[in-house]
């Protein structure tokens, strides 16, 4: 079944040289329980694409359908993972945890025996009266993750979320992840810059074109689960998607280059 | 191991000691400070350079200040300057705050209110008083009228500013936690501009604090402000300076009491980096 559907979406920003597109007349289902890595070179429109699936931007045209349903804004349907943490500085850990179940009026002991078992699932029992600002930034983003969890949305957006950790926080987070994928089986739309990673955990890689907003190529990722960062399938279609993404942005530099001329 | 923890205590201690260590000696160099100007009033003083009239000595002052303080007339005149202030204060906070959290969201509002608010910002409060008077004669009124004028429009738009600089993060945050409506108020709006209500309370606070001292100093009726007139009138010098020493003191009593140790428990509780 499609969970998310965008048709004809385009979204273009008024640069100081010109318009500059976002994306344009851009495509895209995305089934439900898939988990889908867009990449591409920066400033390639991966970002504009989830917000608008977030319902952050609206598009200039087209549409983004849920489950359906066209959507006219944010929504407690989708949740986001930014690349920043986004924790509230005022709140401690099981209180960012909790915040949107607050929301919701849930009861306080369901909030609070709710939060308790994410805490688990993240390893952060020890931490939940923390202060956010007291966390290394991978126990953010594991916060990040569990406040995520509690919302139970149907899918969930991540916006190069473990871009800025080191490379054996981001290992633990990706079996963190892989696991609630697996246990959950969620959509999930993940923005990315990192091709290995990308392969690591799709069930399909998306990379785009380096300028005009646009699919370049789509790869399916047939290996089985768990994949590893280091596994010979992982790293051999990766540097395939690499050597596209390469050529796509040699391809846009020359024809920059043309223009200048 | 209880090696290593006896080694980590000590340098606990260690830390302890030196940042003590540092804030004693600040705290040393400070009162040092400020025995010596004493010291060079005092020698001023008993020179004679000047006239006694219109410069006592350290001592006439003290004796002035304990004097008031034991008759009665500057303890009361504190209780009236203080309930002035906290009553038109407080109805500044009351109605700036939640203003400037409706200024920082409402595009509308600001454009109109807002701007009305940056024009009024430039008149001096006291500006105020004339108009003050003839609304509400020479009344209690009049005189929270120039409290409110002189601090209303600093929260307000202190408070503007800071919703205004709320990071995009948390906004987007709050509108996918589902927080709307009041709740996005009450629960992400108020709290995430928390610091910036601290510093235009405190920037509040110093402009209603001065506002006061002007509308008591121009038209008597009781308060330190119109103690500082009546100084002024018998010729009493040593009063005057007594009263200028008062009103100091109570200004940064409050900056030190209150205001330092609100915004200590905010930096704590947001980090070291402010909004991070």
């Amino acid at each position: 079944m499609t969970m998310v559907e965008l048709k004809n979406v385009s979204r273009v920003y008024l640069g100081q040289s010109g318009p500059v597109y976002g994306l344009s007349a851009f495509d895209l289902r995305i089934a439900e329980g898939e988990f889908v890595c867009i990449v591409g070179p920066s400033g390639c429109g991966k970002t504009t694409l989830l917000n608008i699936v977030a319902g952050f931007e609206p598009p200039d045209l087209g549409e983004v359908l849920i489950d359906g349903e066209k959507i006219t804004g944010p929504g407690t349907n989708r949740f986001v993972m930014f690349q920043e943490h986004a924790l509230f500085p005022w709140l401690n850990v099981s209180q960012n945890i909790m915040f949107g179940l607050k929301m919701a009026g849930i009861h306080k002991r369901e909030r609070e025996e709710r939060a308790a078992a994410l805490l688990r699932t993240v390893n952060l029992s020890d931490f939940s009266t923390a202060w956010i600002h007291e966390l290394s930034g991978g126990m953010k983003q594991r916060v990040a993750l569990a406040r995520a969890l509690i919302m139970d949305p149907e899918i969930l957006l991540m916006d190069e979320p473990f871009a800025a950790l080191d490379s054996q926080t981001r290992d633990t987070l990706h079996e963190e992840v892989e696991l609630v994928w697996q246990r959950t089986k969620k959509t999930i739309l993940f923005v990315t810059h990192n091709v290995r990673e990308a392969v690591r955990l799709g069930t399909r890689v998306i990379l785009m074109t380096a300028k005009g907003g646009k699919i370049l190529r789509e790869y399916p990722i047939d290996l089985p689960r768990n994949r590893y960062l280091e596994d010979v399938e992982v790293v051999k279609i990766a540097s395939q998607i690499r050597d596209d993404l390469r050529h796509e942005v040699l391809r846009a530099t020359k024809e920059e280059g043309y223009h200048a001329d | 191991m209880p090696i290593e923890q006896e080694e980590q205590s000590d340098i606990a201690k260690v830390r302890f000691f030196a940042q003590g260590y540092h804030v004693w000696r600040g705290r040393a160099a400070r009162l040092g400070f400020f025995a010596l100007l004493i010291a060079i009033w005092q020698v001023a003083a008993s020179l004679e350079l000047w006239n006694e009239v219109i410069f006592p000595h350290p001592k006439e002052v003290a004796d002035a200040v304990v004097l008031g303080m034991r008759d009665g007339t500057l303890p009361l005149a504190i209780q009236a300057s203080m309930q002035r202030l906290c009553m038109g204060y407080g109805i500044s906070l009351l109605i700036g705050i939640p203003l400037g959290l409706l200024l920082g969201r409402k595009r509308l509002l600001d454009d109109t209110v807002g701007s009305l608010a940056v024009g009024l910002q430039a008149l001096p409060s006291i500006c105020w008083l004339p108009m003050a008077v003839l609304w509400f004669g020479l009344s209690e009124t009049a005189m929270q009228f120039v409290i409110i004028m002189g601090s209303l429009m600093s929260i307000t738009l202190s408070v503007r500013d800071g919703v205004k600089t709320i990071p995009t993060l948390y906004l987007r945050a709050a509108s996918i936690l589902g927080a709307t409506g009041w709740r996005f108020y009450w629960y992400v709006l108020l709290p995430a501009s928390l610091p910036a209500i601290i510093t235009g309370a405190k920037l509040g606070w110093s402009f209603a604090w001065r506002s006061l001292m002007a509308a008591e100093l121009l038209y008597v009726t009781s308060g330190i402000g119109s103690t500082l007139m009546m100084g002024r009138e018998l010729h009493d010098m040593a009063l005057v300076v007594a009263a200028m020493i008062l009103i100091i003191t109570i200004g940064l009593l409050t900056d030190r009491l209150i205001f330092r140790f609100v915004e200590s428990l905010i930096h704590r509780r947001w980090g070291f980096g402010g909004r991070g």
